[in-house]
């Protein structure tokens, strides 16, 4: 007999997540849904001086000037030339809004909160484990499941907005 | 006190109404002082004590009506002619209209304090009685003594065992006035029933706007409307491909009057943000008044300008910076009675303050006729406190040497004054001119006065830009901070240690390559020809090396965000007409930054 508890468990083990999923050189990955404002195709980015390598700049999002982050840059991923599916994911970070470039997005998945599995100690693709909420397995594919809004380590927050000075 | 509680609006309407009487009244009654005879000013000030009263009785604010009830008791005696205009009236007079701003700031804030006011309407007892006055001038000289001593704008009024309540029991009449204030039951309820209203009403956050200018921004929003029905009309026209023979011609005209419209919209908003700096100016002749008696010096001041308008925002930031240039001409600057006779200058001193347009620029000077700044005291003072060395002070220019008092930890009093010099010094002044995108400049002349001079932008949400190309990289350089652009032949550069100068004139100017400093990618075209922009923050100038002026715009300033907001040299962002974002640079970063040496830490 299950009790309450378990049935409870089961329930929110059922529930369902809808990601977003996108690719990165080999890899795909997914982002929630929720926090994704748009996907827009790839504009004109002004680069903006001295700040971290991964900053690729800014763009004009309709009258907002919003960073772009390239996280091939940030998982120290092999540069490519920017193509027709190169698309910039503008999602919430901490209440404010900013772009992520990612080779191709494929498609929003709806996956059961219990197929999540914790992410493993080590991940090869030097994605470090901080953002990794955690890891999908399907019979097909494995998708690694981001936390963008700890994408950045405490310590390269704070050198993002305090000075570099 | 249901009233309250139901009739917010009318609360709010006697608060805005109440403070600008009162903010008014400061300054007339330090008017009234110099010009005794002035009837007209002393009605206005009665008018304005009495309007006061007459909203906080219907209000029901008991304190408030007894203290301006008092006031207005002295004030119809000095119309009526049965009391002089004295300093010291007016010292009990201003004291009391302290206590009143004190009260109505307490109702703003939902707050109703217990205030006690025997003190006070003490004070002002002995001035509405004749007989009074002659037996209580003792117990009044010792008062102001106290009050003096104490701090400056607002009074203490905590202390209810006044040691001046003697006076009361000297005269039985006015023991009994006296007597009556104490019961204020209703108070305490009174604070419970009126909701917290933090900051709402405070002065700036509600605007006043001449209807005129409201009218005149409907208007142009009519015409931005009609300019709007006529692009979808031509794009309809151009769907069905009709007219397309006229189509560019039409189409360039329309581009033209919605570019005059817009721009027309921008000025009537602009102005609808602007307000004149009196707002700022009118606290400073009882600021001057109260330093000038503390101080034991006789000084005039004299405003300039007070109509001249910028925007609110740069109103509010500017305030704090004026106070202390004026504390300072008052401190430092003037001297006292006897020191000027003995150097053949008029008893009393005089301050200028004053405020001019100048283009796209407000300028704001305060102008003393003091003792002026003794350039080798400042230097020796400099070299005392270790924040210069003596090779460097060898070869500063007399302008470089008075700039001095800018840097942090400098204060040339020996001992720090209640009035200036308590370590918040000329630093502090200069950080906040500067971020305002201002320039500040000393001019001084020992034995005849020094004069600051505050060179600032109209407004900080749309600037005058000079767009600037470096290395096909397009930067926006605020400017107000611009003072000249120069093609030079690059063979004309100096290298002095290191550093890149040009000889500019009679002076040498350092370089700073914007390439180099925000790491843009080198063309390999060598370049016999650059364009430099002198840029001037406060008092330091520099020469920025960029490749191309692209021409001046007027851009809106944009954000960068939180995650980005502090990328050294980099004030902000603006959108290009062709949807592209540009930098702007940020004069005082990069000044910053080439003093401190460090840049492009994070070029990867």
């Amino acid at each position: 007999m299950a009790t309450a508890a378990t049935i409870k468990a089961e329930e929110s083990q059922a529930e369902l997540i809808q990601l977003v999923s996108f690719n990165l050189d080999r890899e795909e990955y997914g982002v929630y849904v929720l926090k994704v404002r748009e996907i827009i195709r790839m504009s004109n980015v002004t680069r903006v001086p001295n700040t971290p390598y991964y900053v690729e700049g800014v763009i004009n999002l309709r009258g907002k000037v919003i960073p772009i982050i390239s996280l091939r840059k940030k998982f120290s991923l092999s540069d490519k030339d920017h193509d027709k599916q190169t698309r910039i994911i503008v999602m919430d970070v901490d209440g404010e809004l900013m772009g992520f470039i990612v080779d191709a997005v494929s498609e929003v998945i709806r996956v059961a909160a219990g197929e999540i599995q914790p992410p493993p100690a080590v991940v090869n693709g030097g994605v470090e484990q901080e953002y990794l909420s955690g890891v999908i397995n399907r019979a097909d594919r494995l998708l690694v499941l981001l936390d963008l809004e700890r994408v950045f380590s405490q310590s390269e927050r704070e050198s993002l907005i305090s000075s570099t000075l | 006190m249901a009233l309250l509680c139901e009739d917010q609006e009318l609360l709010e309407g006697f608060l805005t109404e109440t403070a600008e009487l009162l903010e008014k009244l400061d300054d007339d009654l330090v008017a009234l002082e110099k010009m005794p005879e002035e009837m007209d000013l002393l009605n206005g000030i009665f008018r304005s004590i009495h309007t006061v009263k007459g909203a906080s009785s219907f209000l029901g604010f008991d304190l408030l009506v007894k203290i301006t009830h008092k006031t207005e008791d002295v004030l119809n005696r000095l119309r009526k002619d049965e009391l002089k205009v004295t300093p010291e009236t007016m010292d009990v007079i201003l004291e009391a209209v302290d206590h009143i701003k004190l009260l109505v700031n307490d109702i703003r804030n939902g707050e109703i304090v217990e205030r006690e006011l025997d003190e006070i309407i003490n004070k002002l007892i002995p001035y509405i009685s004749d007989t009074f006055r002659e037996s209580t001038v003792l117990p009044m000289e010792t008062t102001r003594a106290d009050d003096s001593s104490g701090n400056g704008t607002h009074p203490p009024v905590k202390t209810c065992e006044a040691p001046e309540s003697t006076s009361p029991a000297q005269e039985p009449r006015t023991a009994e006035t006296v007597a009556s204030p104490e019961p204020s039951a209703p108070k305490p309820a009174q604070a419970k029933t009126a909701p917290p209203r933090g900051e709402e009403l405070s002065d700036n956050t509600t605007v006043r706007i001449d209807v005129k200018r409201l009218d005149d921004l409907m208007n142009q929003v009519g015409e931005i409307v009609l300019e709007r029905n006529r692009v979808l009309q031509m794009n309809i026209d151009y769907q069905s491909r009709e007219n397309i023979v006229t189509f560019g011609e039409e189409f360039s005209k329309l581009a033209k009057r919605i570019d005059f419209v817009t721009s027309e919209l921008q000025m009537q908003v602009l102005k609808i943000r602007m307000i004149p700096v009196e707002k700022v100016f009118k606290k400073f002749p009882r600021i001057v008044r109260n330093l000038s008696r503390d101080l034991g010096k006789e000084v005039n001041l004299e405003i300039i300008g007070e109509e001249t308008e910028l925007d609110r925002s740069v109103v509010d930031e500017i305030g704090d910076p004026l106070i202390h240039l004026i504390r300072n001409a008052l401190d430092h600057g003037v001297e006292s009675p006897e020191e000027r006779v003995a150097a053949g200058k008029p008893r009393s001193g005089n301050v200028v303050l004053s405020a001019t347009h100048e283009g796209n620029n407000i300028i704001i000077s305060i102008r003393d006729d003091g003792k002026g700044i003794d350039p080798d005291k400042l230097a020796k003072k400099a070299l005392d406190k270790g924040l210069v060395t003596e090779e460097q002070l060898a070869g500063m220019s007399g302008k470089e040497i008075l700039d001095l008092v800018f840097l942090p930890g400098f204060s040339t009093k020996e001992k720090a004054t209640d009035v200036s010099g308590r370590g918040v010094g000329m630093d502090v002044v200069k950080t906040n001119i500067r971020k305002l995108n201002g320039i500040i400049e000393i001019r001084s002349e020992v034995g005849k006065g020094s004069e600051f001079i505050l060179k600032l932008p109209l407004t900080l949400a749309i600037i005058q830009s000079l767009l600037v190309d470096v290395e096909n990289e397009v930067y926006s350089i605020p400017l107000a901070a611009v003072l000249e652009t120069l093609k030079v032949e690059t063979s004309s550069f100096h290298q002095v240690g290191g550093q890149e100068v040009l000889k500019l004139r009679d002076s040498v100017l350092p370089l700073l390559r914007l390439q180099k400093l925000f790491g843009v990618k080198e063309s390999e075209s060598s370049v016999e020809q650059s364009y430099v922009v002198i840029i001037g923050v406060a008092e330091k100038r520099i020469g920025l090396i960029v490749s191309r002026l692209l021409g001046q715009q007027e851009v809106a300033i944009k954000s960068l965000g939180k995650y980005l907001a502090k990328a050294p040299g980099i004030a902000g962002s603006t959108i290009m007409g062709d949807g592209r974002v540009a930098l702007i640079v940020d004069p005082a970063g990069i000044i910053d930054m080439e003093e401190s040496g460090s840049m492009g830490t994070w070029a990867a």
